[in-house]
């Protein structure tokens, strides 16, 4: 898609990738182990039939959804493209479905940095926007570099256009 | 400048809300359960006794402590009794006004009005629950000038509206402001006689009808049995056909008279700065905005309104209170206009609008597209109809016909959502348009629009395709979008709205 705004050029940090596949490894196991309790009782207790269609489906599914879940942040990855000017925030991401946005500095009403216990453990940081009728994130960003633009996106942002 | 409180009668008008909502309890405590002396039913009414003493003395306290004040550019509103607040909300946050006036006001010659601003929570708007319309009158006109001298930038407006007793003179201001104003739109007895049929308001007596003919059969079949049959037959009939015809008219009237209520006395006005919206017979209420802060337009149409060539007008407004659940009601013009009047009193009273008619289909390969993406509804009911094989009519096996139909209806809806869609993006606006049997055309302004979004699914990509979607400024947030626009749509869309630097002013 061309545009005169240069599309976005910045990348998310390659830790990304990381700290991605591990928190899916995490919620998958989650999920797995409460499957596995289901179909244990299930099992135990004879449960309905049509239960057990539906555990046996679930657990197929979320199979499928583990194995996906290794390759996309790969792809994710890839696809995650940002860059803010002084009129505009960019957003690009999305692997099936490619999404741009595209938010004027003067409607951002907030950002901050946030950080969990996975993207401490890579000194990253996500940075989330709120708009006045959204809110956006950019997620792992190296810390300083997320810093530094929550700083510049504030300084942007202060400039006000006349509301009505 | 003194604090004010607020009019003495806000205290009966809270007694009286009180009342109201008490009678259910009052009913049920001392009424239905009059000689009951179970405990549950003996401490209900201590407890209840209790709860209206307790609001009795927070309405008068209220009243003695709500206060507040007018300065130069903001409200100042005081509250609480034991935990005081003071807020402060600026005249330029205003986003619409709104009056109410119940039958309460109409009989104390009152008004409520209330300032809605575009915050979120539970005070997001100035509220005056009974005023005297002189007043209100006077401090909308206040906010409005001093709003207006500052989007023109000129200095220092006039000093603040000195308060008047209650019930004085009318105010000047008020009266000038109104002989300014030109009215767009008084529906006609044809209108509404069209309007009732359209909103099918007389459909509301059919079920009453039903359940009365069941009756009345019942009774005429004894009577059959009594008497002479043939004659009892044929005057049943008659009297049956009677009954119909009357209660047709009935309905019909009743209809009318619903819809006359609702919408006989509307009026759509504007003046060079405001559009105002009156309405109701009995309750009125009086909706005005700016027209600057009219953040973007939609014009619906149902099936039936397409069929009668009527339409009806939204405007979206950043603001709107929490209380008022009925909104989208309160801000649209006459529901029930005729189209071609609709697009003319859209560029009358907003002239910064252009509605273009000359807009653009989609490309037919959206059509396969659309065709082709999986419906997840049908995916859903078919696959338990497969489980569950339900006998429809006592016939077996017509699961699968069900799936085919609903897969028919999907299919249908698509291809008339598709013949619906149209788009058209010119210098300062972007207008869209889609709906399987209600559509709904969007107009909003290139500064208005807060957001843009551009979405291409791997599908679309491989048929130069793309969506393209806004995000306006309205109480939830407006999103609009269409679907399936040619990818070099989606380029200009997004420069389009890059462009709106140019026409935003900077503070």
């Amino acid at each position: 898609m061309q545009s005169p705004l240069e599309l976005p050029q910045q990348q998310l940090s390659k830790d990304a990738v990381k700290v991605w596949i591990i928190s899916e490894l995490i919620t998958n196991m989650i999920g797995f182990v409460i499957l596995a309790v289901l179909l244990f009782l299930d099992h135990l207790y004879s449960w309905k039939e049509w239960i057990g269609w539906i555990l046996i489906g679930f657990t197929i599914l979320s199979v499928i959804s583990t194995i996906w879940s290794m390759i996309n942040p790969f792809l994710l990855y890839r696809s995650w493209r940002y860059d803010v000017s002084e009129e505009f925030l960019q957003l690009k991401s999305g692997v099936m479905v490619e999404k741009h946005q595209l938010v004027p500095m003067t409607k951002i009403q907030s950002v901050a940095t946030k950080q969990g216990p996975l993207l401490r453990k890579y000194g990253l940081c996500s940075l989330s926007i709120e708009t006045m009728g959204s809110s956006h994130a950019i997620p792992a960003l190296p810390k300083e570099v997320a810093v530094a633009l929550r700083n510049q996106i504030a300084h942007y942002a202060k400039i006000k256009e006349v509301e009505s | 400048m003194e604090a004010r409180r607020y009019h003495p009668l806000s205290i009966l008008f809270h007694l009286w809300k009180l009342a109201k909502n008490c009678i259910f309890f009052v009913i049920y405590l001392f009424v239905i359960k009059a000689g009951s002396d179970s405990s549950f039913i003996v401490y209900g009414r201590y407890i209840f006794g209790l709860a209206v003493g307790i609001s009795i003395c927070s309405i008068i306290f209220k009243w003695l402590t709500n206060k507040y004040v007018l300065d130069d550019r903001s409200f100042h509103l005081y509250k609480g009794v034991f935990n005081r607040s003071e807020q402060t909300i600026p005249f330029s946050k205003i986003q619409n006004v709104n009056r109410h006036i119940s039958v309460f006001h109409r009989f104390f010659k009152m008004t409520s009005v209330s300032f809605e601003t575009g915050m979120k929570g539970e005070d997001a708007a100035v509220k005056f629950d009974v005023i005297s319309q002189a007043e209100a009158d006077r401090i909308e006109a206040y906010v409005a000038r001093i709003n207006e001298a500052e989007a023109d930038g000129s200095e220092e407006p006039t000093a603040p509206p000195k308060h008047a007793e209650n019930e004085a003179s009318p105010a000047i201001e008020s009266e000038s402001t109104a002989q300014e104003r030109t009215i767009h739109f008084t529906p006609t007895k044809r209108d509404i006689i069209k309007a009732s049929f359209t909103s099918l308001s007389f459909l509301v007596l059919i079920p009453v009808i039903l359940s009365f003919y069941d009756k009345a059969k019942d009774i005429f079949n004894l009577e059959e049995k009594a008497g002479g049959i043939l004659q009892n037959i044929l005057s049943s009939k008659w009297l049956i056909a009677v009954i119909i015809i009357a209660f047709i008219t009935v309905s019909v009237v009743f209809g009318m008279v619903r819809t006359f209520l609702k919408y006989g006395k509307y009026e759509i006005s504007s003046d060079p700065e405001r559009i105002y919206i009156t309405k109701g017979v009995v309750e009125e209420t009086v909706f005005s905005i700016s027209k600057d802060r009219v953040q973007a337009i939609e014009i619906e149409q149902s099936m039936l309104k397409r069929w009668l060539g009527l339409a009806e007008v939204k405007l979206i407004s950043a603001g709107s209170s929490e209380s008022n659940k009925s909104m989208h009601e309160i801000n649209s013009l006459y529901p029930f206009l005729p189209v071609k009047r609709a697009y003319e009193m859209v560029s009358e009273i907003l002239p910064s609008y252009q509605v273009t008619h000359g807009m653009n289909r989609l490309p037919q390969k959206a059509l396969w597209l659309r065709l082709l993406r999986p419906s997840w509804l049908w995916i859903i009911v078919t696959a338990g109809l497969f489980y569950f094989k339900p006998t429809v009519l006592k016939m077996k096996e017509v699961w699968w016909m069900l799936s085919v139909a609903l897969l028919i209806l999907v299919l249908v809806a698509r291809v008339l959502d598709f013949l619906n869609t149209r788009y058209a993006l010119n210098k300062h606006f972007i207008q869209m348009q889609k709906g399987s049997l209600t559509t709904t055309l969007f107009i909003s302004k290139r500064d208005k629009i807060i957001e843009v979004k551009v979405t291409q699914s791997k599908l679309q990509k491989l048929l130069g395709l793309a969506s393209i979607g806004t995000i306006n400024r309205a109480k939830p947030v407006h999103h609009a979008d269409v679907k399936d626009v040619p990818r070099e749509l989606a380029g200009a869309f997004y420069r389009w709205y890059i462009g709106r630097r140019s026409e935003v002013i900077a503070e």
